[in-house]
């Protein structure tokens, strides 16, 4: 009998090459009394390394908003995006991808379905019914079960989870789709800190065997400088980029770095750039 | 001793179901009293003890049951027409809770006759139908799903969107997160609507019994009634009560075995 490893337990995504780019996002909405209002003005991003990239600012400010515009998932009755476009490995995306995945912060668990149920919920679709075989997506979700480490709590029900199991109930469903592109929506926002920790650490244990593209929503400066390869400041009503820079810390980062003059610089930096960019709007959150 | 007005208080079971024995002999106690003191004439307040031998007449004489074959007639009445309301109420609910044009459509034909008097389409339902069994079963069928639809639509629309996005995200079809999110989640509620119209069909199956009755409780209770023999109508007025209980209580346990998770959130 083997035992799995957890490494092998997801193999590395195929070496494609990857580009995900928003082109010139604008996003307006209409308000009550009439005109309206400009939530994201002319935001350009690349992405083609895989990597874990934080989108880092204000509550509110418009970063959900984009995240969502990546993920295909269009809010109703608005036209989105206003302006601009995102191009998906060089084709405009319109709707939900299927190389995209999301997790939301509120972790969208059905309660009737057991953890198994919950992961593999996606093999009832169509979709991926038709594209993975039965016996190996069962394989899939064993395995990723156990690199997320609730194997023993499969026949449980969400209700009967604590707020960190959820949450990786929710990223072992996406993960189990190997995605090219994992979209993060402040997933550990509503975590203790304790659990927020923990949550981190597998999100890089997980990254390292599945080095997927993640584009990851916070608003917590010490998370995105956990994470991140590379942090994407905006500023906020509008969002607007106020900074961009790569972290080639390795991961998991120690105390002693977070603590290290080179990283309160860092963090130094970020607020007064926040600061600029929305002075007196919004919050964010420091955790060191 | 919990304080007494307080909502969020739950009483132990034990004391709960005692309150409850409690009122339940208290109103026999007042009925018996009432019927024993001669106050009210025998011929408008039947007493208990004559009920209950009424009950006992009802339930065997001359080696047959009247009320086993009447409740037999009314309950498979009953289950006709709830497997209709089922067959169709739900189906039409859930279109027009997931769809908003099918909603725009049925709900000005649907929602009126919620609050319309289903009990004076009797004659109507006559006029078409005739007087036998199909007119009964359109009847109940009538009166429980005009309940049930707007039940079920609201029960579809009670289902948070976060789970319609989820499953849209991971690919999902449009019809697909309706039907593998969205019905699943409203189930609960659902079923809900489905005790509510077995319930609604308990109240009118007298009713529906009453034209051109020649089997069921309602007819055993008209029949009763014109002989004046109100210890049967009484009689037959608790079997009806205490059948639709059981119906509602047994739907209940039923649904608490399919739907568990409901109560664990």
């Amino acid at each position: 009998m083997s035992v799995a490893q957890p490494q092998a337990a997801i193999a590395a995504p195929a070496a494609q090459p990857l580009s995900v780019v928003l082109e010139d996002i604008v996003q307006e909405y209409p308000l009550p009394g009439g005109g309206c209002t400009r939530v994201i003005d002319r935001v350009s991003l690349r992405f083609d390394q895989p990597g874990i990239n934080m989108l880092l600012g204000p509550s509110g400010c418009g970063k959900s908003t984009l995240l969502h515009m990546l993920g295909g998932v269009r809010p109703l009755g608005v036209v989105s995006p206003s302006g601009g476009r995102v191009l998906i490995d060089g084709v405009e995306c319109q709707g939900p991808h299927d190389d995209a995945v999301m997790v939301f912060q509120r972790y969208a668990n059905r309660p009737d379905l057991t953890v198994f149920d919950n992961v593999a919920f996606p093999f009832r679709l169509r979709l991926w019914r038709e594209r993975v075989a039965e016996a190996e997506w069962r394989q899939r979700v064993e395995d990723i079960l156990k690199a997320v480490g609730l194997s023993d709590k499969r026949g449980l029900r969400p209700a009967q989870l604590s707020g960190g199991q959820n949450q990786r109930v929710a990223l072992a469903r996406a993960l189990v789709l190997r995605p090219r592109i994992l979209l993060m929506d402040e997933p550990f926002g509503a975590l203790d800190a304790q659990t927020r920790d923990e949550m981190q650490r597998l999100l890089i244990e997980l990254h390292r065997s599945w080095p997927c593209l993640v584009v990851f929503v916070t608003h917590d400066v010490t998370e995105a400088l956990v994470l991140g390869d590379r942090v994407i400041v905006l500023g906020t009503q509008p969002a607007r980029v106020a900074d961009d820079f790569q972290i080639s810390e390795p991961r998991p980062r120690s105390p002693a770095w977070q603590r290290a003059r080179d990283t309160l610089a860092l963090e130094e930096r970020i607020l007064d750039q926040l600061h600029q960019a929305s002075p007196g709007k919004g919050q964010i959150r420091v955790t060191v | 001793m919990s304080e007494f007005w307080n909502p969020y208080a739950a009483l132990a079971g034990r004391q709960r179901r005692l309150l409850g024995v409690a009122a339940v002999a208290a109103l026999l106690l007042l009925w018996s009293l009432l019927a024993a003191s001669g106050l009210v004439s025998a011929t408008k307040l039947p007493a208990p003890w004559d009920v209950l031998a009424a009950l006992a007449y009802l339930s065997w004489h001359e080696g047959q049951s009247m009320l086993l074959t009447a409740t037999l007639w009314s309950v498979g009445r009953l289950l006709v027409a709830g497997a209709l309301v089922i067959a169709i109420g739900i189906p039409v609910g859930i279109a027009m809770g997931a769809a908003p044009r099918v909603n725009a459509v049925l709900s000005p034909l649907v929602d009126p006759f919620r609050s319309a008097p289903v009990v004076a389409l009797l004659p109507i339902l006559v006029m078409w139908l005739g007087i036998g069994e199909t007119m009964k079963i359109v009847f109940l069928f009538i009166g429980a799903v005009v309940y049930l639809i707007p039940m079920v639509r609201d029960a579809i629309q009670a289902v948070p969107q976060s789970y319609w996005i989820g499953a849209r995200d991971l690919g999902a079809t449009p019809w697909e997160c309706v039907q593998r999110a969205v019905i699943p989640m409203a189930m609960p509620r659902i079923a809900d609507a489905v005790i509510v119209g077995f319930s609604v069909m308990w109240t009118y199956i007298t009713v529906a019994e009453y034209v051109n009755a020649r089997q069921g409780l309602g007819q055993l209770i008209q029949n009763a009634r014109r002989f004046s023999a109100w210890d049967q109508v009484f009689a037959g007025i608790m079997v009806i009560i205490a059948l639709a209980l059981a119906t509602y209580q047994f739907m209940v346990w039923l649904k608490r075995r399919l739907y568990p998770w409901e109560t664990e959130q």
